[in-house]
């Protein structure tokens, strides 16, 4: 982008930016999972969309209006923007910073410029900013032959500064609010502690998201993968999952966990089966018929317990669920091959403990608990009769 | 129903004239299963049965994981998208499909001897 720098060669201090309230952008609110279109509108410079672990990021030049939002109603909020709250810009600014003195010439300063690859050097006159050498000022000087003279006599004198507290979100704000390249960062003593640009900006939220995006496969490789931990006898593991309305494309994976977990720890085949039909009959009945809840897989040394539990809307009639081929699955699912009538009582069979209550409008919570044990020894020869 | 006996899978894909869409094409099959509900499929089929079915939805495979079933036959030509069979792959299960619909396809494996 093309910054102004307004020459100015009176000596106004710095400006550095206020926290308080009627600043149009000043006291971001601690991010909040319900931010209103408005703000984000607002400060949406930097959208990113985090999903599935796959990271899409567009970073526009100005205040964007491309966000496919509508003001004043409530959102969801990706963890970028969640980020771009949270993060300050102590988190993103380049530290230390490179500085100069008001007497150093603008020919050491291009230097510096040069071998820390930046574009900006602040100036300060014992310890304390007085100005700025930007990229431009150093070209408006060589274009006139006075690239040799002290930094004072070109430097931007009326500076803006940010604090290291301030939110990203709000940094962003202000490079479109001052088309400047970048901005020294003050820390709550008014002392320099670094200096921010869009490019940091963008740098430190792809490094977060990739962190997140690292974490979230960690989790979901521990979850599916196996830690051999989780394979020892004696130890409890609880596999918990959150299990979304209409999600027919990713049912069955707490079961499969549960069955490599079962299957290394030698429990017996059929065992090991009736405890995957139940989490899959209580995961798909989750997606078919509640909208949304979560399930668990507890398995101790003596037995694994199942838990599904949904928040409705309930189940009318348990004893009529119980029924073999009663359904009440819409076309979809049974498009899919579910609606069979037959989950609920494929559960209560394959159980060595069952229970299920459910009360309309709160939701079902169902326990089914499967006692384990070890794979019976080789069949002994029949003896001859 | 449970016998200890199995079939070669490959000792009857000839007759249903079946296409393998998996890298393995070999199981030991303890039997034969037709449905089209996977429900039906969990309270009633074995492990090691194929199971017959017109459904390729990757539901087929979680269901065919968690029964331990030995191999799936898609019926009337139907064939699921890839990355059903990748997860079928992964999993160990066997895929084919055939043109014939389940009446026929079962008809000739009954023949053949798979029981």
């Amino acid at each position: 982008m093309n910054a102004t720098i307004v020459k100015n060669n009176g000596t106004r201090p710095t400006a550095v930016l206020p926290d308080a309230a009627g600043d149009r952008c000043s006291r971001i609110p601690e991010p909040h999972p319900e931010l209103t279109a408005s703000a984000a509108v607002a400060h949406n410079a930097v959208a990113i969309k985090l999903e599935n672990s796959m990271i899409a990021v567009t970073m526009s030049e100005g205040p964007s209006t491309e966000t496919g939002m509508t003001a004043g109603k409530p959102l969801k909020v990706s963890v970028a923007q969640v980020l771009i709250y949270e993060l300050r810009v102590r988190d993103a600014m380049t530290r230390p910073p490179v500085t100069a003195g008001p007497g150093d010439s603008l020919r050491t300063i291009q230097h510096l410029m040069k071998t820390h690859r930046i574009s900006g050097v602040p100036i300060l006159q014992n310890g304390v900013p007085v100005g700025l050498v930007s990229i431009e000022d150093i070209i408006n000087a060589l274009d006139q032959g006075h690239v040799n003279d002290p930094a004072e006599r070109w430097m931007t004198r009326n500076i803006v500064a940010l604090r290291d507290h301030f939110s990203l979100v709000r940094a962003v704000a202000e490079f479109d609010r001052h088309g400047f390249g970048r901005f020294p960062v003050l820390n709550s003593s008014g002392v320099l502690v670094g200096v921010i640009t869009r490019g940091d900006i963008t740098a430190c939220l792809m490094q977060q998201l990739e962190k997140r995006a690292e974490e979230a496969a960690a989790r979901e490789a521990a979850l599916f993968s196996g830690q051999t931990s989780d394979l020892e006898q004696t130890k409890s593991v609880v596999v918990q999952t959150e299990v979304k309305s209409g999600d027919y494309d990713n049912a069955g994976k707490i079961s499969q966990r549960m069955r490599q977990i079962l299957r290394a720890r030698g429990v017996d085949p059929d065992i090991q089966r009736r405890a995957a039909i139940i989490a899959y009959e209580a995961e798909m009945n989750i997606i078919i018929h509640s909208i949304g809840g979560d399930l668990s897989v507890a398995i101790s040394p003596g037995k694994v317990v199942i838990e599904a539990v949904d928040r409705g809307p309930g189940i009318e009639n348990v004893d009529l669920a119980m029924q073999e081929g009663w359904s009440t699955a819409g076309p979809l699912a049974r498009e899919l091959g579910f609606g069979a009538g037959m989950g609920l009582p494929n559960i209560k069979k394959c159980s060595d403990q069952f229970e299920i209550h459910s009360e309309m409008s709160v939701g079902t919570r169902l326990h089914s608990e499967v006692l384990l044990s070890q794979a019976a020894p080789p069949p002994k020869p029949e003896e001859p009769i | 129903m449970k016998s200890e006996k199995t079939r070669k899978l490959s000792s009857v894909l000839a007759v249903i004239k079946a296409e393998p869409l998996t890298n393995r094409a070999e199981a030991d099959l303890t039997g034969c299963y037709i449905s089209d509900l996977l429900s039906d499929v969990l309270a009633h089929a074995s492990h090691g049965m194929l199971w017959i079915t017109i459904h390729t939805h990757r539901n087929v495979i979680s269901c065919a994981t968690t029964k331990d079933i030995g191999a799936v036959l898609f019926v009337c030509g139907r064939k699921p998208d890839p990355g059903v069979v990748a997860e079928a792959d992964a999993e160990g299960i066997v895929l084919l499909s055939t043109k014939m619909a389940a009446y026929e396809a079962a008809g000739k494996l009954w023949e053949a001897g798979l029981r």
